[in-house]
């Protein structure tokens, strides 16, 4: 009541509850006044049921604008005869249940009908001059008929039970309503009141305010000890410029930890919160705060975003995988370009991807950024790079491995994963993976189609591989019973720590050795030289090739391949033979060969035939031989047989030679 | 060695018949493929390893599935070699599947067909259950006479549908019945009440394909003695007795006997020696830093020219002496 107090003071100073020196005449069937000290006179009215009340002249003339009847046992409004001048009426403290017979006193200033029984807003039709209305404290259930109070300043309905906010939009100069400790479960419908400075919503069950940012005027707002808990439910007020005075206590929102700061900082023109003033430290820390939760916001939002990219393109890499393996049926291309075009416009993707680079990491807010940094992040492929692992999904993302990573990113990838990769095709870059990750330790493979035994014979050209992790889904190998012992022993110069997470023992080892060791020194001792050299050198071969396709053959880098093969010879040379020929190649090489065998066949043949060509004649001669050679005898056995006319015959012919 | 058989024969079949071409032209190929390697050594060191090997059989290791089929003693050595390299395997007492056989196989020749190891599983698992567990002797037994006798299966295998299908390639089609002819045409009712083929008439055909056949076969006596154990047998039947039986093996030479085959002493020192390196498995190597681009070897196996396992020949005709490279399946 007290703020109630402070407006009336230019009503005069005259405090209504001086117990004004009136008489208040009883009907008689009404309860007895308290007359005690009072000089209030009911007198029996011609109406059975109110009284009419009527005053001493010279209290007519001391106090003619105001009358007060409190505490009176009123149970009704007494008719108030010859008053009509009358600006002041207090009925405080009775029982009264309905507004009535106060429509002739329509200079009516003031009326206060605090602590009664009324149920309802009524009788007050004629009372166009009405100021001040008190009416707390009673059992009101709505707000209604106060279309003609338009000059209403002051509306006190607090302590009833009024559960909405209507019927108010024409009281334009309203300057204080109070509608605390009432039923109201939200605010609204607050247009029109345009000279409203003050709104008293305290103590009700209020979860959210609307409309506050069309009252112009309103400097004072207390809305603790309702039910409001998130800003957005009172956001209308960070848009009221005239506001600043706010309570929040009591309300679920006033304990939460961004309580203070959400508040200054969405209502920079407070003076006030919770009635203690607001200072330039806590307005600074608010929007230092409110600042940082927006950074982390936008962050999170970017990385949710990136995840769901990431999510998208990996769910297309993988149905395009599936149709490669033939594992589904194809379906409308329609429906391939729905999930390619995803969320975001393609340029707008490799808009981001560019700026997600790793050599621009310094310009991120590194307090914010995660160690999650998607690159390239196309429809077909995907690279990422997140701290120490660097994974690969899709073929196309192969190609990732060419490009210029700072010396820093790859230095600390230990672990590579690959899915949805073609074991073939992962076979031809790693010599690149060699050089371009050199401390790759960790290799994961999932979906990449292993299915022989001989493919990790791949693996051993790397540098150094500490753990290796084949993922049972789409790598038919791992069914083998004896897929370890074999990558094991294969791989045995690399002495792995983990297979598939489990750790490798010295039996493990013992057993490959056991199970593949005959294999290997089959391999290397039994294999002619010639073989063993065009296996090995091959393999060399290779290696040079896919060095030479590179950017560039740095001279550097020619020593590091001695030292390479050295080392591969210093390793388990008995294994060396063993080797993987990717599918591709390996057809490829037979091609070539067909070419050479068909020049052997030929060549072959040619020398067969001269050689049964030979053979045929040296038998004919066998055959002929004997006889030919009894003619020849017989011949010079003829010749010589006159021994006489033979030496002539030979001195003729030497003398003919000459 | 200089029997007058042999240089009975024209040149050119003689060539054939012991395939002294496929492993010329193998040779020649060979060498231009690796010209630049050989030429450093010699020509005429690369024939004699070239032919040591081929006595040996170590040829095959790691070559083309085309030239492991290309003759006989290729595929002998093949299995010999399978069988040197993985015996530790089925030592260890694993139980595998076709497609893990496979792999092994693969290891030593990249390109082998699957449809060969199928048929070898199948003659394992009597065509059933294709994804079932198998040993190792009994894989590797079927696939010998799978592999070894490839050509002469498929045939087997036309003319044992042919006598399901009532057909007897081999008898003449008189007008009047007679007995042989009621015993080849059963009605159908019966034909599926009795399982497979007479054993005897399927001897019948067995032998006219061997004489005609220029693959190689089994032995006839021995296809007879096995055929002579039943009454009647079914394809796969037949092909599991083939496998199992002993003889066959033998005259193939390229395995030991089942009992033995798990037995290669020389094959389990080796491998003690290698084990014995484990603990120290860091660089066992490193003892030899050779500088050369050459692999450093242990001092080469004296390989003695491979002879097969058993040198039961005397009770063979045709013991004259011939070396034994010859295999009575070749004939």
């Amino acid at each position: 009541m007290k703020t109630t107090m402070s407006s009336l003071s230019a009503f005069g100073d005259s405090s209504i509850q001086t117990p004004s020196k009136s008489r208040i005449r009883q009907g008689c069937h009404s309860a007895g006044p308290n007359v005690s000290g009072d000089h209030i006179n009911l007198a029996s009215s011609s109406m059975p049921s109110f009284p009419i009340l009527q005053r001493s002249s010279e209290e007519k003339i001391l106090y003619s604008d105001r009358l007060t009847l409190e505490r009176q046992k009123l149970t009704v409004c007494p008719i108030i005869d010859g008053e009509e001048h009358l600006r002041l009426l207090n009925f405080q403290h009775n029982f009264i249940t309905r507004i009535q017979n106060i429509s002739n006193l329509q200079r009516l200033i003031f009326l206060d009908l605090y602590d009664n029984q009324i149920e309802e807003i009524s009788g007050l039709s004629t009372l166009r001059s009405l100021r001040v209305l008190l009416l707390g404290k009673n059992r009101i259930k709505k707000i209604s008929n106060l279309e003609n109070l338009k000059s209403l300043d002051v509306l006190d309905l607090h302590g009833n039970q009024i559960t909405k906010i209507e019927n108010v939009s024409h009281l334009c100069d309203l300057r204080v309503l109070n509608l605390a400790r009432n039923l109201l479960s939200h605010v609204d419908n607050l247009n029109g009141l345009d000279s409203l400075t003050e709104l008293n919503l305290r103590h009700n069950q209020i979860t959210f305010v609307r409309d506050v940012d069309n009252l112009p005027c309103l400097q004072r707002l207390f809305l603790s000890f309702n039910n409001i808990s998130t800003f957005e439910s009172v956001c209308c007020l960070a848009d009221s410029s005239s506001l600043s005075d706010i309570t929040f206590d009591g309300n679920p929102i006033a304990q939460e930890s961004w309580y203070k700061h959400t508040i200054l900082q969405n209502m920079m023109q407070l003076r006030q919160l919770d009635m203690k003033r607001v200072t330039e430290e806590e307005r600074r820390m608010a929007s230092i705060v409110a600042k940082k939760e927006e950074e982390k916001k936008r962050e999170s939002h970017k990385q949710s975003l990136l995840k769901e990219k990431k999510r998208l393109t990996i769910n297309n890499v993988a149905r395009k995988w599936d149709l490669q393996q033939h594992r589904i049926p194809n379906i409308a291309p329609n429906q391939d370009r729905k999930v390619s075009d995803s969320p975001q416009d393609p340029s707008q993707l490799h808009g981001s991807t560019v700026s997600a680079f790793p050599e621009e990491t310094g310009s991120l807010d590194s307090g914010l950024t995660s160690a999650l940094q998607g690159l390239s992040v196309t429809d077909t492929h995907l690279v990422e790079v997140d701290g120490d692992t660097l994974s690969l999904y899709g073929s196309g993302a192969l190609e990732s491995l060419d490009r210029n990573w700072s010396v820093q990113t790859a230095g600390m990838v230990t672990t590579v994963s690959f899915t949805f990769i073609e074991f073939d095709e992962i076979v031809q870059v790693l010599p690149k993976l060699k050089i371009k990750f050199p401390n790759s330790l960790h290799l994961k493979f999932k979906e990449t189609n292993l299915v022989m035994l001989q493919q990790f014979n791949a693996l051993a050209q790397l540098r150094h591989v500490d753990q290796l992790t084949i993922d049972p889904q789409g790598n038919p190998v791992v069914n083998f019973t004896l897929w370890k012992y074999y990558v094991l022993f294969r791989l045995s110069h690399f002495s792995m720590q983990k297979i598939n997470g489990t750790e490798v023992t010295q039996n493990d080892m013992i057993m490959a050795e056991r199970l593949f060791g005959i294999l290997a020194h089959v391999a290397s001792s039994e294999l002619p030289q010639y073989r063993l050299i065009s296996i090995l050198g091959d393999a060399r071969k290779k290696q040079f090739r896919y060095l030479l396709e590179t950017k560039g053959k740095k001279p550097g880098l020619v020593n590091e391949e001695n030292s390479d093969s050295k080392r591969l010879v210093g390793e388990n040379t008995n294994r060396a033979t063993l080797n993987y020929t990717t599918r591709d190649f390996y057809n490829e090489r037979l091609e070539e060969i067909k070419e050479k065998k068909k020049f052997c066949k030929m060549y072959m043949e040619d020398l067969v035939k001269e050689a049964t060509e030979i053979n045929m004649k040296n038998e004919a001669l066998q055959k002929l031989w004997p006889q030919m050679f009894i003619e020849l005898v017989r011949d010079a056995v003829i010749e010589i047989r006159n021994k006489s006319s033979y030496m002539k015959l030979c001195l003729q012919q030497i003398t003919d030679q000459k | 060695m200089l029997s007058p058989e042999r240089l009975a024969l024209p040149d050119y079949e003689y060539l054939a018949q012991r395939h002294v071409l496929t492993y010329m032209e193998d040779a020649v190929c060979q060498l231009l493929e690796n010209k630049e390697d050989i030429s450093q050594y010699g020509i005429a060191r690369f024939f004699t390893e070239y032919f040591n090997s081929v006595c040996q059989g170590t040829h095959i290791l790691f070559r083309e599935f085309s030239f492991i089929q290309a003759t006989p003693h290729n595929r002998a050595s093949f299995l010999r070699a399978f069988w040197r390299c993985f015996r530790t395997v089925g030592k260890n007492g694993d139980l595998l599947t076709m497609r893990e056989y496979h792999c092994l196989l693969q290891l030593l020749c990249p390109d082998f067909p699957l449809e060969l190891t199928q048929k070898a599983a199948r003659i394992v698992l009597m065509d059933d259950a294709m994804d079932c567990l198998m040993s190792f002797s009994d894989f590797l037994f079927a696939f010998q006479i799978q592999f070894y006798y490839s050509e002469f299966l498929e045939s087997v295998a036309a003319i044992y549908q042919d006598l399901l299908a009532g057909k007897n390639p081999n008898t003449v089609i008189v007008p009047t019945s007679s007995s042989g002819q009621h015993r080849q045409r059963p009605a159908l009712g019966e034909a599926s009440t009795l399982e497979g083929v007479e054993a005897s008439l399927f001897y019948q055909c067995l032998e006219n394909l061997c004489d005609r056949h220029k693959y190689s076969c089994p032995p006839p006596a021995l296809v007879k003695e096995v055929l002579s154990n039943v009454q009647r047998l079914t394809f796969y039947g037949f092909l599991v007795a083939l496998s199992k039986h002993h003889g066959i093996n033998q005259a193939l030479g390229a395995l030991p006997d089942k009992g033995d085959l798990m037995h290669d002493p020389a094959m389990d020192e080796e491998l003690e020696r290698l084990l014995a390196q484990v603990p120290g498995l860091v660089n066992s190597a490193t003892a030899n830093p050779e500088a050369g681009c050459l692999p450093s070897r242990t001092p080469p196996r004296v390989g003695s020219p491979w002879r097969p396992l058993h040198h039961a020949r005397k009770v063979d005709a045709e013991s004259d002496g011939s070396t034994e490279e010859t295999d009575e399946s070749e004939t």
